[in-house]
């Protein structure tokens, strides 16, 4: 799918080439394209050149969004920084994730979106002011009018503290996210994309839901363009619902009251207790449908080649049933099952990998780390380890001070990203992740990119506590938000 | 070689040393020693009950004898095991070194014979706590004493007195008492009974204290000794989680005091920005009760309330307040307040995400690490109000009191209120929805000390057990003596 390249109109930069300046320009507005949907091409880019590129790219983006998105202007402004000489420089002007969530949270319970949209307008180049939101009822109704009525395709995330998170992704932005999965999982690194890579239309399987404004929901949408080609009966979804906003953010705030052991009412909007009928109808045979699912993928999918991405621990429970039912290797070998994530405090068993793999008839597992804040995925190696695109900065930062720790040795910290691509937002990020790299030595796979050494742990987690309604957790969240809407008397 | 960070267990007059094992400091700054918890677990418990006698022969004269004694015995200046404890604290606790030395040197002051005398009448009376106090009712004479229990306390380490507090809450009520020390405070409290076996090895108060690090949760021991048979009560203070940790070993025979975990907030009427005067007052006050042991109390304020309503003029004023609120705390002398040792850095992420939002917060200092001003420029309180420390505070304008009511529940410990014309009122409002201490604004950490009820509990008479004797008056006519439809049961 071609998307319109944003225009940029800037001029050209002091100390920059042409070349340089040319080649930056192409993996902002279309690295897939540029690199010609190659995996192998994407990941041998020697990283020097990879970061001269993103040095130069840091540079355009900084000088166009500063006067487009109100929120960098001021904290580039604060910080006195008009260009960056060396990627470490451009750490302070990484969002934390935090600023995707601060609004006062009094004007989601007052249904104010008009206000809200104002607050989103100040983190995003596009302009919003001219969409009426006065009708909105609700934040479903609210960020369904601003996919109808602008580029953007607004991405929720839910934290237990009761918030709800409101990151102005675009279509686009998506859009570029899943061609990355595409290109990376598809093809075999080392070998040129085939036809069948590039142009096949192919099954997807995510045992989640089929749309949504979260974006383990609305990752379904994009799937079904990039994957299947716009075909529908390609996709399979547990759920054939689409996800609830409002129904999470109940959730969330369920949940943090729980948390804190408070006992008081959750209020919850007019608008809301409204929906009830038509989200317990929704929901209401959610377990009809996910056991009614594990059937079809093992009947309908057998022996084709299919695309799963999903959380872990809900692959192995698909596993579980299918291989209890005398099921298994229902895939073809060249398919792919990604997994990741997992419900804190849920302890996968020992077996889990191997039960996944047994039943959907794969070689191995593939991980993914990835967040709704970042265009770019990253995908495990042969090697199990996870590998950043070369049009993303990684940056590490010394947990306690926020510094840019050195880009050499091995170093563990706060993971922080500066995308390139990004088209809804600025594109630089500071995570709540912790992370490790090896900077200087090649990974034996063969790939030229920065990658991780392990897994990823979140600091709140290290802490004690997670803020985070992981993709696990969502649906049990959502049935106990539910629950405690229907035992509202009214 | 430097010397080497003991937490030193003190059991029953005898000061152990050996077999130490090492334990992390909180935030790895200081790993320390202590004697291998599991070889100590079965001296930590007195055994059987009446060894509790020997603190029956103390009269209650003699007990505050002793704690008079400890506290000259406790000056600063010439005791060297609290000039290594403070010294080894200051990696330790979360507060900085100049408050962490303040709290040593004025800890003599909360061994006050006359302020324990008052204390103990007002919240026991001295009467029970000495004897059996009579008094008739129903043809009987009913008597009752307060006796002391074999407690076990898991005590908090934000500040390096709790250990003293519950010495001398344990002496008083003639208690057995084991005290956990915590991974932030490791070496206080051992320093005061190692000054106790110095002076009066063999004195019953001496002997009837256990203290000893171990690490919380420590199942094999905990298991062993939290058990009906080796104490009574548990006393616990702390987080959350430390308290549903410590739940699972209440049973019938073993009870739970709980200091839950608390947070304070405070609230000032229109009425205290009226002038340029009140206003610069309030700001002060408001400082006081944040920066006070830089916030690391459950009485530390967090959040206030400001009723300057949300109209422009009122968020002007709310601004300047809080402006003046942060010069207030940068103001404030180093022995009560300074920089933080290490400003939270999933706070700062939260701050600094709303500095960027000038539209609903105005964040007033916080560049440096040495503490902020949230004003919020709606009725609501920042999204991460609990996780509020290192001299943080949040200003939140209201309209009406009603709104601050939300805000109020069973966590709230201290509500600091300014002006005082508006005490009853929002006391009475707040009580209904849970605070349980009020104070006028900026005294939080000024008054008499924590001598009544604690977290709407009465420590002191939950410590004790509360035994009745009943004997007949001749007025009294026995059962056996009564006819039938004479006879009337009481309960």
């Amino acid at each position: 799918m071609q998307m319109t390249a944003a225009v940029v109109t800037t001029t050209k930069h002091p100390g920059m080439s042409d070349a340089l300046e040319r080649e930056a320009r192409a993996w902002m507005e279309d690295p897939l394209s540029h690199f010609g949907m190659s995996n192998t091409r994407i990941h041998s880019v020697p990283r020097k050149e990879a970061e001269a590129v993103q040095l130069a790219a840091l540079n355009l983006r900084l000088e166009q969004r500063r006067t487009e998105i109100p929120v960098l202007a001021k904290l580039a402004d604060a910080q006195g920084i008009r260009s960056l000489a060396a990627l470490e420089d451009a750490a302070p002007l990484l969002f934390d994730h935090n600023v995707y969530k601060s609004y006062p949270v009094s004007l989601l319970a007052k249904q104010r979106f008009d206000r809200l949209t104002q607050w989103l307008d100040r983190l995003t180049p596009h302009d919003l002011s001219g969409v009426d939101v006065s009708a909105c009822k609700s934040i479903d109704e609210w960020l369904t009018l601003l996919q109808d009525r602008t580029p953007l395709d607004v991405a929720t995330s839910s934290g237990t503290s009761g918030t709800i998170s409101f990151f102005p992704k675009s279509k686009r932005d998506y859009t570029t996210s899943v061609r990355g999965f595409r290109a990376q999982l598809v093809q075999t690194f080392g070998n040129a994309p085939t036809q069948s890579d590039l142009h096949d239309k192919i099954h997807v399987l995510t045992p989640l839901y089929r749309d949504g404004h979260s974006s383990m929901g609305r990752f379904a949408h994009y799937l079904r363009e990039i994957f299947c080609l716009g075909d529908d009966s390609y996709l399979y979804t547990a759920f054939s619902h689409k996800i609830s906003s409002d129904l999470m953010w109940l959730a969330a705030r369920l949940r943090a009251a729980a948390a804190k052991g408070d006992v008081t009412r959750v209020d919850v909007p007019e608008t809301l207790l409204a929906r009830r009928p038509e989200l317990e109808a929704m929901q209401k045979n959610a377990p009809a449908q996910q056991s009614a699912f594990i059937r079809k993928v093992a009947t309908e999918l057998k022996g084709k080649r299919v695309f799963a991405l999903g959380t872990t621990p809900m692959f192995y429970e698909v596993a579980q049933h299918g291989l209890a039912d005398g099921m298994r290797g229902v895939f073809t070998p060249d398919s792919v099952v990604m997994g990741g994530g997992g419900a804190k405090g849920l302890v996968l068993p020992e077996d889990c990998d191997r039960t996944i793999m047994e039943f959907f008839g794969v070689p191995r597992m593939r991980m993914s780390y990835g967040m709704t804040e970042l265009n770019a995925f990253t995908v495990t190696c042969e090697q199990s380890r996870y590998h950043f695109l070369p049009w993303v900065t990684l940056f590490v930062l010394d947990p306690d001070t926020g510094k840019p720790l050195p880009r050499s040795g091995v170093q563990t910290g706060r993971a922080a990203f500066f995308d390139m691509t990004h088209d809804g937002t600025w594109g630089g990020i500071v995570t709540g992740d912790k992370i490790t790299v090896i900077w200087d030595t090649p990974c034996p796979c063969g790939r030229s990119t920065v990658y991780l050494q392990g897994g990823i742990q979140r600091f709140s987690e290290l802490q004690g506590g997670d803020d985070k309604i992981t993709c696990a957790a969502t649906p049990g969240a959502q049935a106990e938000a539910m629950d405690y809407l229907l035992s509202l008397d009214l | 070689m430097s010397k080497r960070a003991i937490s030193y267990a003190v059991i029953r007059g005898k000061v152990h040393d050996a077999d130490l094992v090492e334990f992390g400091g909180r935030g790895g700054d200081l790993r320390f020693f202590a004697p291998d918890p599991q070889k100590l677990a079965s001296q930590l418990p007195l055994g059987s009950p009446s060894r509790m006698d020997d603190l029956y022969q103390l009269s209650f004269d003699e007990i505050l004898d002793y704690l008079e004694e400890l506290g000259k015995r406790l000056d600063f200046g010439k005791n060297a095991y609290m000039q290594e404890a403070c010294e080894l604290s200051y990696h330790t606790s979360p507060a900085t070194p100049p408050i962490v030395r303040g709290f040593y040197t004025h800890m003599p002051a909360m061994f006050d014979r006359t302020r324990i005398t008052q204390w103990c009448e007002m919240s026991v009376g001295i009467p029970y706590l000495e004897g059996w106090v009579e008094t008739p009712i129903n043809g009987s004479i009913v008597s009752i004493r307060a006796y002391g229990a074999r407690a076990l306390h898991v005590i908090a380490g934000n500040g390096p007195v709790i250990g003293a507090l519950t010495l001398i809450r344990s002496a008083v009520t003639r208690s057995d008492t084991i005290i956990k020390v915590p991974s932030n405070d490791p070496f206080t409290t051992a320093a005061i009974a190692r000054t106790m076996c110095e002076f009066a090895p063999d004195h019953p108060i001496t002997k009837h204290l256990a203290v000893a690090y171990w690490r919380g949760g420590d199942q094999a021991l905990e298991q062993k000794l939290y058990q009906p048979h080796n104490i009574e009560k548990i006393i616990a203070w702390g987080g959350l989680a430390s308290v549903r940790h410590v739940t699972q070993y209440i049973q019938p025979g073993l009870e739970l005091i709980s200091f839950d975990p608390k947070r304070s907030a405070s609230v000032v009427g229109a009425d205290a920005l009226n002038t340029d005067a009140l206003l610069r007052e309030t700001a002060l006050r408001i400082a006081t009760d944040v920066g006070a042991c830089n916030q690391t109390a459950c009485s530390s304020c967090r959040v206030v309330y400001v009723m300057s309503g949300t109209d422009p003029a009122g968020l002007e004023k709310i601004s300047r307040l809080g402006k003046l609120v942060y010069e207030g705390i940068m103001g404030l002398p180093c022995d009560l307040s300074n920089k933080p040792k290490r400003y939270d850095p999933q706070l700062k992420s939260h701050v600094e995400a709303l500095r960027l939002n000038d539209d609903w917060f105005e964040v007033i200092g916080g560049q440096d690490g040495e503490g902020a001003v949230i004003v919020s420029r709606t009725s609501d309180t920042v999204d991460f109000a609990e996780a509020l420390a290192d001299r943080t505070v949040n200003l939140v304008p209201v309209d009406t009191l009603e709104e601050v009511l939300g805000a109020v529940d069973s966590y709230t410990q201290t509500v600091g209120v300014f002006p005082d014309t508006l005490m009853p009122l929002v006391r009475h409002k707040m009580v209904l929805h849970g605070a349980q201490r009020f104070v006028s604004l900026g005294y939080a950490f000024n008054g008499p000390g924590l001598v009544g009820p604690q977290d709407s509990i009465e420590p002191l008479r939950r410590m004790c057990k509360w035994i009745v004797t009943e004997r007949p008056t001749a007025a009294l006519k026995p059962l056996w003596e009564r006819k039938e439809g004479e006879t009337a049961l009481v309960a």
